[in-house]
């Protein structure tokens, strides 16, 4: 299988969640690197630090976003994410995955440009396959 | 005829019918005024004093009535007298009979003349047989009728308004006082009423609290119209006050208890929807295990994985003892109300954390001079002071130690406690409509749970209470709850 992508992110402060994520990925080989961070502050400083450095290799090309956070949740973050996420010089496709089942909560993540699609937990093994091959190819 | 011009008006300003006697025993003329007043036009009546006593006069008046006309024809004796008379539209209109001693004393007529002035009755006044039946309506209605006249500055109360406000039938009721039969929180309603009903002749339609000789607040319907004279001047109020306390009573209940079912319904919606996110997070993170374990080929791999059930099945179950401590909020709320002093729950409390005070060099200041006890549930008391407390150190300035202020007050009709301290504070512009939420945290704490101030609140609208916050990032912050 093709190795395409690069580099993948997740934010979300289910740790259980995200290591079960984690070896799928590594079970199914769907990205070499992973990085994780556990609310929407921690992934924003990440995001707003490498701004300067534009190293084509630390910048992930898959975001997989939570929406309920403490300190900083996933709606926050995305409205700081927009408005930083054409300085990178390379497509980021996001993800909401979120618990949520709340139509309001969907209505309004499909309204915001830079959210590619709405997923709703639990998510599948298919699912993320095809997220990750339908981006490498 | 009559003689001259003066004679004439004053015979227009009395403004009734009269009769002309003449010599001829056969033959009296009828004023124009007395067949208007009747309805008849002239010609339909025969005006003679025969054809009046057979067709026209009420029986019970008419042998009175011969004695007197007979008495005043032939030796011009004076009478005065009621009587009845039929009317073209079929009912008796009554009169009072006056002859020449009437006139004023400069007039002199040198005819006989008798005077027919029509008498307009009050209805409450009205026929016997009406009176009877407005009496059982009053009666059976529990509604009274009152009369406020402007000119003679009173009012009057029928028997029922006594009955229904307990004064005794000879209770003359006060004008200048009547603020006093109104419950004084409802003064300034009665007052409104009346004063545009007389001002501007509006008429009203009001339930209100009346306070009766008893000193008994009762819910009354009141109903008032203005009373105008002739020249459409407005001299006074009529109006009734009906007894409606039982079914206002009855549905003042029912509203209090619809607000309280529709604020159980509420929580309990809102407890449905954490449920159903809090349970949701565990079964998907459940679901992608078993997609994993069945992809999985290599079996000691699966076995690590089964391993991390474990793991998911020891959260769901802190969740769901969070949930649990939360439907003990909703059962509990049937539990008994103590007096509890602020001091006695706070020293509990106190000496259960005494060791997390002390490492903190927590100062605690209190003054609950305003109140200082109230009727609650005494572990919700405790729990909520624990909970604002352990919250002021948790989240305690890294540049000063912590100090806490709690203190009582009242305001109108409502008391409050409140606690305020000097810590991080929490941005209000981005949390104010998350402090109170489930599993919300503002803080890189690594204890925070995010359970603490959602059982407070919980508690406390359990217990029909408010809580609300305000805080500034760097000063502190201030917990307000009402009671």
């Amino acid at each position: 299988m093709d190795r395409n992508i690069g580099l993948a992110c997740i934010i979300d402060d289910d740790s259980m969640y995200v290591n079960l994520v984690k070896k799928i990925i590594e079970t199914k080989n769907l990205c070499q690197n992973l990085m994780v961070f556990k609310n929407g502050k921690d992934a924003l400083n990440y995001f707003e630090a490498i701004l300067s450095s534009l190293e084509k290799a630390s910048i992930p090309e898959i975001i997989f976003l939570d929406l309920n956070m403490p300190v900083m949740d996933g709606w926050e973050f995305l409205e700081n994410f927009t408005k930083i996420k054409n300085k990178f010089g390379k497509k980021i496709t996001l993800y909401i995955v979120s618990s949520s089942i709340n139509p309001v909560d969907i209505e309004r993540a499909k309204n915001i440009n830079s959210v590619e699609d709405y997923l709703i937990k639990p998510v599948t093994i298919e699912d993320l396959e095809a997220i990750f091959l339908n981006r490498s190819t | 005829m009559l003689q001259n011009e003066l004679f004439d008006n004053v015979i227009k300003d009395l403004n009734a019918g009269y009769w002309e006697l003449h010599d001829n025993p056969e033959s009296e003329v009828w004023s124009e005024k007395f067949y208007d007043t009747l309805g008849y036009s002239k010609g339909e009546l025969a005006p003679t004093i025969d054809y009046f006593l057979e067709h026209l006069l009420h029986k019970e008046d008419v042998d009175v009535f011969r004695d007197n006309f007979l008495n005043y024809r032939r030796n011009t004796v004076n009478f005065k007298q009621h009587i009845k008379i039929l009317s073209k539209q079929g009912d008796y209109k009554l009169f009072r009979c006056a002859t020449n001693d009437e006139l004023p004393v400069n007039i002199k007529s040198e005819i006989s003349l008798i005077f027919f002035f029509e008498i307009k009755l009050e209805p409450q006044l009205d026929i016997k047989k009406d009176n009877f039946y407005y009496k059982e309506t009053a009666q059976m209605t529990e509604t009274g009728s009152w009369y406020v006249d402007f000119h003679k500055k009173k009012s009057y109360w029928d028997f029922e308004t006594r009955r229904i406000l307990e004064y005794a039938d000879d209770y003359i009721p006060s004008l200048k006082d009547s603020a006093i039969y109104y419950a004084e929180d409802c003064r300034q309603q009665a007052a409104d009423c009346f004063f545009s009903c007389a001002m501007a002749g509006t008429p009203f339609n009001t339930e209100i609290k009346m306070v009766t000789a008893k000193d008994r607040i009762i819910w009354v319907r009141a109903i008032g119209k203005p009373v105008y004279n002739e020249n459409k001047e407005i001299i006074g109020i009529r109006g009734v006050f009906q007894d409606i306390d039982d079914i206002k009573v009855k549905e003042l209940k029912l509203q209090k208890s619809m607000s309280i079912i529709a604020s159980q319904n509420s929580r309990l919606f809102n407890f449905a929807h954490i449920v159903s996110h809090n349970l949701r997070s565990h079964t998907s993170n459940l679901s992608l295990l078993v997609q994993l374990i069945e992809d999985i080929n290599k079996p000691e791999e699966k076995i690590e994985l089964i391993q991390e059930i474990k793991q998911i099945s020891s959260s769901l179950n802190t969740t769901i003892e969070h949930l649990n401590e939360i439907v003990t909020i909703h059962t509990n709320r049937q539990q008994e109300r103590k007096l509890v002093k602020f001091q006695d729950a706070l020293d509990l409390v106190i000496s259960g954390i005494g060791q997390m005070i002390s490492i903190s060099k927590t100062k605690i200041e209190t003054n609950f001079e305003a109140f200082d006890r109230i009727r609650y549930i005494p572990a919700y008391l405790e729990s909520i002071l624990l909970n604002l407390i352990t919250n002021a150190i948790k989240y305690k300035h890294p540049d000063r130690d912590p100090k806490i202020d709690i203190r009582t007050y009242v305001e109108g009709e409502n008391s409050y406690l409140i606690v305020s301290d000097n810590g991080v504070g929490i941005d209000m512009k981005l949390f104010k409509d998350k402090i109170f939420g489930m599993y919300k945290t503002f803080h890189y704490n690594k204890d925070a749970v995010g359970i603490g101030l959602f059982l407070t609140k919980n508690q406390i609208e359990s217990l029909d209470g408010k809580i609300t916050v305000e805080s500034e990032v760097g000063i502190g912050t201030t917990f307000t709850i009402e009671f």
